[in-house]
């Protein structure tokens, strides 16, 4: 009897435990699905998803699935902290990894911060998610920030034969940041440079028209711009119906990613083809890894597109990062995971990416170019295209 | 000093943008002028307008004349939805509180807006301008856009067809009266709700071809019937409540200031907006051109 009891007991003890075993690890996005920001946000939730759907088809991680549970934060700092909370509070996940714009980011880390919960940002660039007086064990950056986007602008801008140039940015944390480092750096590689007009529209204008005769009225000989995602289109078809890219002769910098697949499909003829921009990936980046070319050809099945998006790339190293951290802690616990993300090198399908310890920035860099229309596609591609190695940017 | 190539080119996209936005205005103003209610839904029509358009263009393609045909249908449904709307919702509210018919209005907001969502998703789209307006002039060293040109030419005409027709025609005298003092009217054997209705009907129109109109220019995105409704109203505002002139002068006030603005204040081109209407309201409270309410 007593034995009988024993066994029993033992039994009712082991079922919770087994119960944790098979509870999935949940992963909480808040992401842009909605509204302009969406042509990048939208994508970067699938590529997401594909890595979690990958991993899960291996048996998932630790012997448990991943669940990612995606939100749309509308790109708006305080809708983004509503959904987190939310993914928090009620999901109970145990990770976030998301947001977009610099405006999300900051907000969401102070989230994850209170909560102690790990939060990795696959997008915002702004220098304030890891600066000094920001930076928490708990949050770190898979994408490229604004120091080293600014400066790999800086040094490609420095070659041209200009020295009038113009910026024009959206006016909050990423356009201000970005604009910043670009023009503090050009100055120290060509100290003849003189920045002859700066706009800076809201972020969401959708009539660039005064801003846009403004900075021509101060004929600038190029354009540094970090106007992005379907902004990008609004603005240019407005540029382009103004003469803009012809009076400064198409010596114009799309930082923001200006240079994605997404952007030149969906303008098709109406993008101002010779500009140059920027891009997280390019599907027809010829000179990539094998690793590269399968992942490329992973993403084309997986999202049902011959020339698959360049975006879904950040949503996958974001996870990657995650779960190859999760793995290295033997833990899917935050306190844990967060210290293995740091040093963590991880192979991506553009090379390895390690986060650094001094402010849990990975080396990311970008795809830039100049734009040319090629006969293969129906759309605007950037040719040559190269990749930026952001290390000597990075202090 | 400004050099006047800039100074012209500027004040073009200023009144370019203030004849899109007299469009608009003036359907919310003759709303509010005879039915005396805020229609939040305004905006909501404006970006039906847009959307309905850009469908009509996927299912036409790029013909010379789709365009057109597009805009004129996309209005004529948004005409049609706002009849609807009126005839057999709206209705039921003219004898409650005002209250409640607002409430009504910012519910459709809500409805129509998600319904747009349902239909045609989130991303935003985007149609080219129609052929024969897709090049630009030069003059006074500016590149004016054609189709530019086109808005702010049809602008002035659509203000002149309208008042024409308020001042001269026998609906338009019933209009005017309605706006004055609707019980009169009534009882003097004029169908004050068919009236109601037709009055409605006009001013969707306005709404929806103001947003078919805006897509060669702008993005159609989710978000653009809120913003665009804060914008009308600040026009309407400033030109005063109910008054028809002076909701074109609103529009072409708040587009140079728009444009102009940011020379002043490079950083907060929206503040001057509400800076606008901030002086305007201290000033004059009931609008430049329009009388106490009573």
């Amino acid at each position: 009897m007593i034995r009988v009891l024993t066994m029993l007991l033992a039994a009712l003890l082991t079922l919770p435990l087994a119960a944790e075993a098979q509870k999935p690890i949940k992963v909480g996005m808040p992401i842009p699905l909605s509204g302009p920001p969406a042509l990048f946000g939208e994508p970067a939730s699938k590529g997401a998803q594909m890595y979690v759907d990958e991993i899960n088809a291996k048996g998932g991680v630790l012997g448990r699935k991943i669940e990612l549970v995606i939100r749309d934060s509308k790109a708006d700092a305080n809708e983004a902290v509503r959904v987190a909370r939310e993914l928090i509070l009620k999901e109970n996940v145990d990770f976030l990894v998301g947001t977009l714009t610099s405006a999300e980011g900051p907000a969401v880390s102070v989230v994850a911060k209170e909560n102690k919960i790990v939060f990795i940002a696959p997008i915002p660039k702004t220098d304030q998610l890891t600066a000094a007086d920001k930076l928490h064990p708990y949050v770190f950056r898979v994408a490229a920030n604004t120091t080293m986007e600014g400066r790999s602008a800086a040094e490609i801008v420095a070659k041209w034969p200009v020295t009038k140039i113009a910026t024009i940015a959206f006016d909050y944390a990423y356009g201000q940041d970005v604009t910043k480092s670009f023009v503090d750096y050009i100055k120290k590689l060509k100290p003849s440079v003189e920045i002859v007009d700066q706009q800076w529209p809201k972020l969401g204008e959708q009539d660039y028209n005064p801003f846009i005769n403004a900075q021509m009225a101060k004929k600038p000989e190029a354009v540094v711009s970090s106007i992005w995602g379907g902004f990008f289109v609004t603005f240019s078809k407005q540029a382009k119906a103004l003469g803009y890219f012809d009076a400064i002769k198409y010596n114009f910098i799309g930082l923001g990613e200006a240079g994605t697949p997404e952007t030149t499909k969906s303008m098709g003829a109406d993008y101002p083809v010779g500009i140059w921009g920027n891009s997280y990936d390019a599907f027809y980046w010829d000179e990539s890894s094998p690793a590269h070319r399968e992942y490329t050809a992973r993403i084309s099945k997986y999202l049902k597109d011959e020339y698959p998006s360049s975006w879904a790339i950040q949503g996958y190293i974001g996870m990657q990062f995650l779960v190859e951290a999760i793995k290295k802690a033997n833990s899917a616990d935050s306190e844990k995971v967060s210290k293995a993300l740091l040093g963590l090198s991880v192979d991506t399908p553009v090379g390895k990416l390690t986060i650094r310890e001094k402010d849990h920035q990975a080396n990311r860099g970008q795809l830039y170019g100049k734009t040319v229309k090629e006969a293969k596609y129906p759309f605007a591609i950037m040719k040559p295209v190269t990749y930026v190695d952001p290390t000597k940017f990075m202090d | 000093m400004p050099d006047p190539s800039f100074v012209f080119a500027q004040s073009i996209s200023g009144l370019t943008a203030a004849m899109f936005l007299f469009l608009i205005a003036s359907g919310l103003s003759l709303i509010f002028g005879v039915l005396r209610v805020l229609n939040f839904a305004h905006g909501t029509f404006y970006m039906l307008g847009a959307y309905s358009a850009y469908q009509i263009v996927r299912w036409l393609g790029t013909g010379p004349v789709s365009f057109w045909i597009a805009a004129l249908g996309a209005a004529l449904a948004v005409a049609l939805l706002g009849g609807i709307v009126e005839r057999f919702l709206f209705q039921r509210l003219y004898g409650k509180e005002e209250l409640y018919q607002l409430l009504f209005t910012y519910a459709l907001v809500l409805i129509l807006g998600d319904v747009a969502k349902i239909i045609w998703g989130t991303q935003q789209k985007s149609i080219s301008r129609p052929p024969g307006l897709t090049s630009a002039v030069h003059v006074l060293g500016a590149t004016i856009p054609y189709y530019n040109l086109f808005i702010i030419l049809l602008g002035p005409a659509i203000a002149l067809g309208f008042w024409f027709a308020l001042q001269r025609t026998r609906a338009g005298r019933f209009i005017r009266a309605a706006a004055l003092d609707r019980e009169t009217l009534g009882a003097l054997g004029v169908n004050v709700s068919a009236l109601y209705t037709g009055v409605f009907v006009l001013a969707s129109f306005l709404g929806g071809l103001g947003g078919a109109l805006i897509t060669p220019m702008r993005a159609i995105v989710p978000g653009m019937d809120t913003e665009v409704i804060v914008e009308a109203f600040v026009v309407v505002v400033i030109g005063g409540l109910g008054s028809f002139w002076g909701t074109f002068l609103g529009a072409l006030i708040y587009g140079q200031v728009l444009s102009f603005g940011i020379l002043f204040f490079p950083r907060f081109s929206i503040f001057s907006i509400f800076a606008l209407m901030a002086m305007v309201l201290i000033i004059r409270p009931w609008g430049l051109l329009g009388r106490p309410l009573k």
